[in-house]
């Protein structure tokens, strides 16, 4: 038995470096520090045992250049390409995708399109007032956590960076930090908050307008109760909010995925800058996909924005809500499609799905997924953090080397990836 | 009775999130939590089957009872299931509204549905050789 150290875990965006594996036989038997879902990836199995095609509507098993030579042929036919997916790969491949895209004249979208693009909207409206998670561990005594799980869907972040962490500067951290939790619903983390603040479906932009009017001094304009929050409670909270000495405030996708969209990123963004005129502030998204902020930084540094990058007219263009993944298949715009580390179809609406059903489509992923069923070609790669490497981006945008546990005969996504690329290459005597 | 969608998700939903054939992972996210005093206005018993609708389609949830959430809100785990009655628009943003979406319930008799059947049921072949 073989024990591997400070391994990253590649599922949510915290990317934990602590995790300790146990490896037999060439294969991860225990873990140690991990979640249930960190444990379940990497005790995963099930993986897809070669690439395999949709031949008369029966899959069939066929080699890996086979599979590579009908991905190019695939994407060489398309006249208007998606390739879609990309948080759940390393940011050696997205980077293959990227230059893939341009020669293809195609559409690369990652999952930030459906998670935090409207994050990103409003950051490129105001600004991010963001810091490093070890800042917030070691400096803040607010934490807010503002439509967001984290217990279910980042199981350890209150445990490595807020709630139950110690933190250099802070005297007797778990009883002294305060954590608001503020939600249309009681969760798990809102079970274990010092204020829980309920607000009705939609509502969350009126009581970040509230809370900035209260303190701006203009609490008095405030009606007695604002989107189910009486006005007591919002007093309360901005009290506490001005009085702390360093506040961090995570949101998910609560924000970003009701009414409002980015409008209330943005206010949520103002609310923190109208605060550090108090004390400091600062304000982090819940990234969901481990890599997915990688995938927004290799576009950004490659083409200038960070997701929904149109190609069609040979320079990078970028207009959300017409470039996203989900409205190009709404309008059953695109003619083929190849996936990567990602499963629209257990995640997009159900008419997306059936556009995806209607195109060829590629998929690369370790794993059957839903997607699988509808596609036209499956290439089994090895999964990052346990038989490949690369690098991924947490969600405070630091940059991060996640190793590899064992060996296996799969190769990478950037192997598969570059290869399929280097035909492209020279099919168009590039 | 007319209810919002509320989608999210949970931590068992993401534990089969590389293992989303498995009867796990349709029994998570076929599951729809709704407050206890709504499904008693329903006549509805916990583990009973409810259909969901609205003009985008249809599906049918197993009751689960959950006093935290709002009376008037119905939450289901990110999945195939939930997304069969979400609708593409995305208000020029590229974000679909999964988080608030209008929806009609009605106790039922029928079945629910395995992802893989709903996704062969949209014409999907599932991969038997491994």
């Amino acid at each position: 038995m073989q024990e591997i150290k400070d391994m990253v875990c590649p599922f949510c965006g915290c990317l934990c470096d602590d995790v300790t594996l146990e490896i037999e036989n060439g294969e991860i038997v225990a873990t140690d520090n991990c979640c249930a879902i960190g444990n379940a990836k990497f005790l995963g199995k099930n993986r897809l045992k070669n690439p395999i095609k949709k031949v008369d509507g029966k899959w069939v098993d066929i080699t890996y250049d086979e599979a590579i030579d009908t991905a190019v042929d695939i994407l060489l036919d398309a006249d208007r390409p998606l390739l879609f997916g990309w948080s759940g790969t390393h940011g050696e491949a997205q980077c293959v995708g990227v230059h893939m895209n341009e020669i293809l004249g195609g559409v690369i979208d990652s999952t930030t399109s459906v998670c935090h693009g409207p994050s990103i909207l409003a950051i490129q409206e105001v600004g991010h007032p963001g810091c490093t998670l070890g800042q917030v561990k070691n400096r803040a005594d607010l934490i807010i956590y503002w439509g967001c799980n984290p217990i279910e869907a980042h199981p350890r972040h209150m445990s490595r960076y807020t709630t139950y962490a110690d933190g250099y500067f802070l005297d007797n951290a778990f009883r002294n930090r305060k954590v608001i939790v503020v939600d249309v619903r009681e969760t798990e983390t809102s079970n274990v908050a010092d204020e829980f603040i309920r607000i009705k479906p939609g509502g969350d932009y009126a009581v970040l307008s509230s809370l900035r009017a209260i303190l701006r001094g203009k609490g008095d304009m405030i009606p007695d109760s604002v989107a189910g929050v009486t006005k007591t409670q919002l007093i309360q909270v901005a009290e506490m909010c001005k009085t702390c000495k360093f506040g961090a405030l995570f949101f998910g996708v609560g924000l970003t995925m009701a009414k409002g969209k980015y409008k209330n990123v943005r206010n949520a963004i103002e609310f923190v800058d109208d605060l550090n005129r108090h004390t400091k502030f600062t304000l982090t998204p819940m990234r969901g996909h481990w890599n997915v902020y990688g995938a927004n930084e290799v576009m950004s540094w490659m083409t200038g924005y960070p997701y929904a990058v149109d190609f069609c007219r040979g320079v990078a263009f970028y207009n959300p809500g017409e470039t996203t993944a989900v409205d190009i298949l709404a309008r059953k715009e695109c003619d083929a499609c190849m996936i990567v580390g990602s499963d629209p179809a257990a995640h997009f609406p159900h008419s997306c799905v059936e556009q995806l059903r209607d195109i060829p489509m590629i998929v690369i992923d370790p794993f059957q997924t839903m997607t699988t069923t509808l596609a036209d070609l499956q290439i089994p790669v090895a999964v990052t953090g346990i038989d490949a490497e690369g690098t991924a981006y947490r969600m405070d945008g630091v940059p991060l080397k996640v190793k590899k546990a064992i060996d296996s005969d799969y190769p990478s996504d950037t192997e598969i990836l570059t290869r399929i690329y280097d035909i492209m290459l020279e099919v168009k005597g590039l | 009775m007319k209810f919002i969608l509320n989608s999210g998700r949970t931590i068992r939903q993401g534990k089969y999130i590389e293992n989303k054939l498995s009867q796990g992972y349709a029994e998570e996210t076929s599951q729809c939590h709704i407050h206890p005093l709504d499904l008693l206005e329903l006549g509805v018993e916990e583990e009973e089957n409810i259909l969901v609708t609205n003009a985008i389609g249809e599906v049918v949830l197993v009751a689960v009872a959950d006093e935290g959430l709002p009376k008037g809100m119905v939450f289901v785990p990110y999945g195939i299931h939930c997304n069969s009655v979400i609708s593409a628009c995305t208000h020029g943003t590229g974000m679909p509204d999964y988080k608030i979406h209008e929806v009609e319930i009605v106790p039922t008799s029928e079945k629910r549905k395995t992802p893989v059947e709903l996704l062969e049921q949209l014409g999907g072949v599932r991969y038997a050789g491994n």
